[in-house]
């Protein structure tokens, strides 16, 4: 073996075996990064090393003397750094190497690793980490390859499986088929009729979509303003729902009303001024808040929560698959790479 | 004839071999991968069997010293070329998910019926529209309103298929990578509109040179031409009104589609033999 041989590491701090209390006193900003690199740097232990930190996690990748397999001085460096002591670092450090390590990358990147599995945004977060590892100098031969070589690996994961696809939870379902009814969300309006916590949840998930025109209407007026404040939105009386129901595309209606609150013949009036434009209705509470007579309407969608359920729960058995399928090309591209930088004398 | 080395014939068979592909990967691409085929390798591969097309229409067209639009091979085949034409230098600007495919489908199953069915493409060819160069501007324009019409019929369809999925709470298969309905409601109002005012155009050209001859044009072609134009005209004007429901007005392109095929039959009667007329001097002037 060559004596340039040298360990690939990493150390992973995430949200699968740290909860939030302890992960946010690894959490990093670029400035707080820029020192991190300056100590290990300065302790001369990596030779090359990439800091990544999101808020679901802090990972350090580097590449180290072959001597110095367990990470000790990575955690070392790291609880100087926070000025904690080793031993907790060391509890909430999680050590792999070589092909583990690359696999764990190529499943971060493709968001395999995610609270919300199969979700995009990691993949710009690692692509920016590994950029401003460049600007710091600190990518060499291993790290170059090793990231380039994953991000393919990420990108062919999300190419060739549907990783990404379909929503798992009811709110994000509402919202994906409030899109496959409107398109641009930003150009419709949403009321929210109660004021509970799937309601909300709702409210959250159809303005990250763009939606930022909402009514909130409870039976109380002075609880719908209090409501609206939160969440944002325009605090509406639920007795007056027949005057502004028509100004609305978005309907959802969370409360635990006896009977249903909106009828067919409530709807029909509404449906001539509307001319063409359709309408969505969502049915979260229990009992059901709207009449399901008011899908007779061709312009009219209404979906309960066993309906958005039944969705998620599709979607959630493909993307299972999709797990089994991505983690299997992660661990095949892993190993590959893992081979190449050994027969490079890399690794 | 002959061109670089295959019949005209050969050409567009190889056309639409091509967009049988390109179907067929992005069905099996939506279905199966759960992904869409991106944009630019649909429209390439499209781009590709539309030259191809174009290389058998033209060949076909020195062949014959004219617009290859004598019989009815040449009229669905120019129909196709028309639609395909239109997904490649519109379609961007729609931004119609999936319409590559469904344009590809079109343009394989009439291009198919048209190279399966031999009648269609009778050796005896009796150039219908004359030989005016005005005259072919009239008969390519209406031809191409018509591949804009069998472009409105898909988005129709499409329309249709989501709006059925998102009623009856289907939403797997092909339905996720489809437009929005409310998209789809306007795309489908303005490819009426481009459709109208190219046959409305064409008709315009048409009417000069009928006018200077009323024995020109054979009674049936003529209120069959008008029937069809009229149809997408008070179409329109039920649109823009917003008389009718999407879901109606959907259906009746489709169903207007069809019956203006059925106005091509009417088009490709043999006129009665006759002296080749002269085009009308305003025209050629």
């Amino acid at each position: 073996m060559s004596s340039d041989r040298q360990a690939f590491l990493l150390l992973s701090i995430n949200h699968e075996h740290v909860p939030l209390e302890e992960r946010e006193r690894y959490s990093l900003d670029s400035k707080k990064i820029c020192h991190l690199y300056q100590s290990l740097n300065d302790s001369g232990v990596a030779r090359e090393s990439l800091i990544l930190s999101t808020c679901n996690r802090f990972e350090l990748y580097a590449c180290l003397p072959q001597t110095e397999t367990n990470g000790k001085h990575l955690i070392q460096t790291l609880s100087s750094f926070h000025e904690l002591d080793f031993m907790r670092v060391n509890n909430h450090s999680k050590i792999s190497g070589g092909r583990e390590a690359i696999e764990h990358l190529i499943e971060v990147s493709a968001g395999l690793r995610s609270q919300i599995t199969g979700e995009a945004e990691i993949f710009g977060q690692v692509k920016e980490a590994y950029a401003c590892c460049q600007d710091h100098s600190q990518a060499g031969k291993v790290i170059n390859r090793v990231f380039q070589k994953s991000f393919q690996a990420a990108k062919l994961i999300r190419h060739t499986t549907p990783i990404g696809q379909g929503q798992i939870n009811i709110s994000n379902v509402a919202v994906d088929l409030s899109a496959r009814i409107f398109g641009r969300l930003s150009e419709t309006s949403a009321l929210v009729i109660g004021t509970g916590d799937i309601g909300e949840k709702t409210v959250k998930a159809l303005k990250s979509r763009g939606v930022s025109r909402f009514g909130i209407a409870s039976h109380s007026r002075e609880r719908a303003s209090e409501v609206a404040e939160s969440w944002g939105g325009t605090p509406l009386s639920l007795e007056d729902l027949p005057s502004y129901l028509n100004r609305h595309d978005i309907v959802i209606a969370s409360t635990d009303a006896e009977s249903p609150i909106i009828t067919k013949s409530d709807l029909e009036p509404l449906l001539l001024k509307r001319k063409d434009r359709p309408i969505f209705l969502v049915d979260l509470g229990l009992p059901r808040n709207i009449d399901q007579r008011c899908e007779d309407f061709d312009n009219v969608f209404l979906y309960n929560l066993d309906d958005l359920a039944r969705i998620a729960e599709d979607n959630l058995k493909e993307r299972q698959k999709a797990i089994a399928e991505s983690k299997a090309i992660a661990e095949e591209k892993a190993a590959a790479i893992w081979m190449s930088l050994r027969k490079r004398e890399l690794g | 004839m002959n061109l670089l080395g295959l019949e005209d014939r050969q050409w567009i068979l190889l056309a639409t071999v091509v967009f049988a592909s390109s179907f067929v990967l992005g069905a099996y691409s939506a279905l199966k991968l759960k992904r869409k085929t991106g944009r630019p390798y649909m429209l390439g591969l499209v781009c590709f069997g539309w030259i191809l097309q174009t290389i058998g229409l033209y060949a076909r067209g020195l062949e014959y010293g004219g617009c290859p639009l004598a019989n009815r091979f040449e009229l669905v085949q120019f129909m196709v070329w028309s639609a395909i034409c239109l997904y490649i230098f519109v379609g961007p600007a729609f931004r119609v998910s999936l319409l590559g495919v469904f344009t590809s489908s079109f343009a394989t199953i009439f291009s198919i019926l048209s190279l399966a069915i031999p009648s269609w493409d009778a050796s005896e060819r009796f150039s219908i529209f004359g030989d005016s160069p005005w005259i072919e501007m009239h008969a390519a324009l209406a031809l191409f309103s018509y591949g804009v019409f069998g472009i409105l019929a898909l988005t129709s369809l499409m329309y249709l298929l989501q709006s059925r999925s998102l009623k009856t709470k289907s939403v797997g298969g092909l339905f996720p990578f489809m437009p929005s309905i409310v998209d789809l409601a306007q795309i489908n109002t303005r490819l009426l509109w481009i459709g109208f005012i190219i046959l409305t155009v064409s008709l315009a050209i048409g009417s000069v040179y009928w006018l200077s001859d009323l024995s020109s044009v054979d009674a049936l072609k003529l209120s069959m031409t008008l029937v069809v134009w009229l149809a997408y005209g008070i179409l329109l004007v039920i649109r823009i009104r917003q008389s009718i429901s999407s879901k109606r007005f959907s259906w009746i392109c489709i169903l207007f589609f069809f019956a203006a095929l059925t106005s091509l039959e009417a088009v490709d009667q043999e006129a009665p033999p006759k002296e080749v007329e002269t085009p009308p001097d305003a025209l050629v002037s």
